[in-house]
């Protein structure tokens, strides 16, 4: 056993870190060597037999099971054509708005986001139609992909949100409790988004054409009414896990079963598009899982070096107000939300963060709402946001026009992290609601 | 051989797919069974094991298409020669790895078998036998890291290195075959 000072010790291995991710070493594995690392330099116990078991015991897990169930229900539901039927339905309803179709983006994402659990799927299937459509009226294209980029983030922050099942998994905390935790900050981003629409619009009237011409209330009915099916599955799961009828797990299940259900309806269920969505939600699983077992690696490995206890000790040194430390951690955020992926970053992150918050007494169900909301600034930062990439090929244009066309909404972001630190109620109502605290 | 790992990949990949729809089946069965009074013993440690064996066994076939993550900003910055180099050395360092990890797990498992461990559940089964999915998996892993090792030292490209999307299209169509975020 050596014996480095805690803060030699810690620097040592976040320059390893960067330097081994740097090399293009796949994350998981990173980590995992990370872990190693500060075991062979801190103790004598048996490395090797607590790499096999704490990854066996992180992955053999029955909360961990709504993963896949989620990532399913959604790529089931991305095969659906229910993003022509969005387009379609939603459109004729907000005509009357200053802004007219480009809250078609905001809110078809809003709806898309309550059924799946990805960002850049959601992106990708509301643009696939709004994007061409929008053009085709003339809408100026800055705030139609822009609207679009920060809106499909929505995917992130309301349940089912595969970030927020990794954040819990590895935050050790309900994994109901945070996706209830979701469901009002989600829609205060996308009152936000909406308002911002409306005001650039109202200061814009020259770049939004004029309304398509009017429909009777019946044809708009007819026009919705394919959206009735998919709104029916989004309540349902709202109110199997605000009253506590199913686990997440069980929730995931019948999620799966009512996307199944709406896809045959559709007629878009078939043989081929069935096995497709099961290989696709497989392999997004395993490579969620592998980087959550190296996390599980390091986690157990940090608790060896007794660097966790050390941040915990220092943070109690700095008397940090939790507001304080949520304003640096906004800041390490961003940055890092520039340079890697939201999941990973979450997973990264969380060995050294969670000691601290704990010590500056910040509920860990707000912390997980605050940092998907960073992972969803990571989605439309540059040069690395995966909605950049989306909306990059699908409108032809080069990452830093859209990422430029994203940034108000980033702001907006920005705004909605301001909004629930001084607020904390709108993250903590429904969670409160359904698991009174003792 | 060249056909025969693939398949072997495939196939494990399948596998993973079909522990993905046990686990649908599990659930819906326990939670419709729930309100006639039917039960399967020890239904959550299944779930939790068909998890573990799903989540390994698809990784060999998840690493072929190039769909476990990794930060590219460095490495596709590079091109020929340099590149090669890179790649060689994150595969060798990845390999090296796996194979220390994979030799613990099988292990483990072995232990698990020689002791005669079972699981602390309602139904006493023996260990080893839902460990074997996750070194299984592991194994797997390895082998696919060293073949793809060997593939890119004769002098080819990556093959979880994918070519850049044709279309708008297949982008999308990507993006939601498991694009992380």
């Amino acid at each position: 056993m050596h014996d480095f000072g805690l803060l030699n010790l810690s620097l040592i291995l976040l320059a390893f870190m960067v330097f081994i991710l740097s090399t293009g070493v796949w994350i998981a594995v990173g980590l995992g060597i990370v872990g190693l690392i500060a075991m062979l330099l801190t103790t004598s116990v048996p490395v090797g037999a607590v790499l096999a078991t704490s990854v066996w015991s992180a992955s053999a897990s029955w909360t961990l099971a709504a993963l896949p169930l989620f990532i399913w229900m959604g790529e089931i539901l991305f095969r659906t054509r229910l993003s022509e039927e969005m387009f379609r339905g939603l459109a004729p309803w907000l005509q009357w708005l200053p802004g007219r179709l480009v809250h078609v983006n905001v809110i078809g994402c809003g709806i898309f986001a309550a059924v799946s659990g990805s960002s850049a799927a959601t992106c990708a299937t509301i643009g696939k139609i709004a994007l061409p459509e929008l053009e085709k009226r003339g809408y100026d294209k800055d705030i139609s992909l822009g609207s679009l980029a920060g809106s499909g983030t929505l995917g992130l922050l309301i349940p089912p949100s595969i970030p927020m099942v990794v954040y819990a998994v590895t935050a050790n905390v309900s994994v109901l409790q945070v996706f209830l935790a979701g469901f009002l900050p989600g829609l205060l981003v996308i009152v936000l988004y909406s308002g911002y629409i409306i005001g650039w619009s109202l200061l814009n009237p020259s770049k939004i054409p004029p309304r398509d011409p009017p429909m009777s209330f019946r044809k708009k009915l007819a026009a919705s009414t394919k959206l009735i099916p998919c709104l029916l599955l989004i309540l349902g799961v709202f109110f199997a896990l605000v009253f506590g009828f199913a686990t997440a797990t069980e929730c995931a299940a019948w999620g799966v079963s009512g996307a199944l259900l709406l896809a045959w309806w559709s007629g878009t269920l078939n043989r081929k598009t069935f096995f497709e969505s099961v290989m696709s939600a497989t392999r997004l699983t395993c490579m969620i899982m592998l980087i959550l077992g190296g996390a599980a690696y390091t986690t157990a490995a940090m608790a060896y070096t007794g660097i966790p206890a050390g941040l915990a000790e220092w943070v109690k040194g700095q008397h940090l107000t939790p507001g304080m430390l949520a304003l640096y951690l906004s800041i390490m955020y961003i940055i890092l939300g520039c340079l890697i992926d939201g999941i990973s970053m979450i997973v990264l992150t969380m060995v050294i963060v969670l000691p601290m918050i704990q010590q500056a007494g910040i509920d860990l169900i707000w912390f997980g709402v605050y940092l998907i909301i960073h992972v969803e600034m990571a989605q439309i930062t540059p040069p690395v946001g995966f909605n950049l990439f989306v909306l990059q090929n699908m409108s032809g244009r080069d990452t830093f026009a859209v990422a430029r066309a994203a940034f108000p909404f980033f702001l907006l972001l920005i705004a909605a992290v301001f909004i629930i630190t001084e607020f904390p109620q709108i993250v903590l109502v429904l969670p409160h609601m359904a698991f009174p605290p003792s | 051989m060249r056909i025969f790992l693939d398949r072997l990949y495939l196939y494990a990949g399948y596998a993973a797919g079909a522990f993905l729809v046990l686990i649908f089946g599990i659930m819906m069965f326990m939670s419709v069974g729930r309100q006639f009074g039917l039960n399967i013993p020890a239904g959550d440690d299944f779930a939790s094991w068909c998890m573990a064996a799903m989540a390994f066994l698809g990784l060999a076939h998840t690493f072929k298409r190039g769909e476990i993550i990794r930060v590219g900003m460095l490495i596709e910055r590079a091109t020929g020669r340099k590149r090669w180099a890179l790649e060689i050395i994150a595969l060798g360092i990845s390999t090296a790895f796996t194979l220390y990890f994979c030799w613990y797990a099988v292990s483990m498992t072995y232990d698990s078998y020689r002791f005669n461990d079972m699981a602390q559940g309602v139904l006493s089964v023996p260990l080893w036998i839902p460990q074997l999915g996750y070194c299984g998996g592991l194994v797997l892993l390895a082998i696919a890291l060293i073949d793809e090792m060997i593939h890119v030292l004769k002098g080819n490209k990556p093959t979880y290195e994918k070519e850049p999307p044709s279309s708008p299209d297949e982008f999308v169509e990507r993006i939601a075959a498991g694009g992380g975020g």
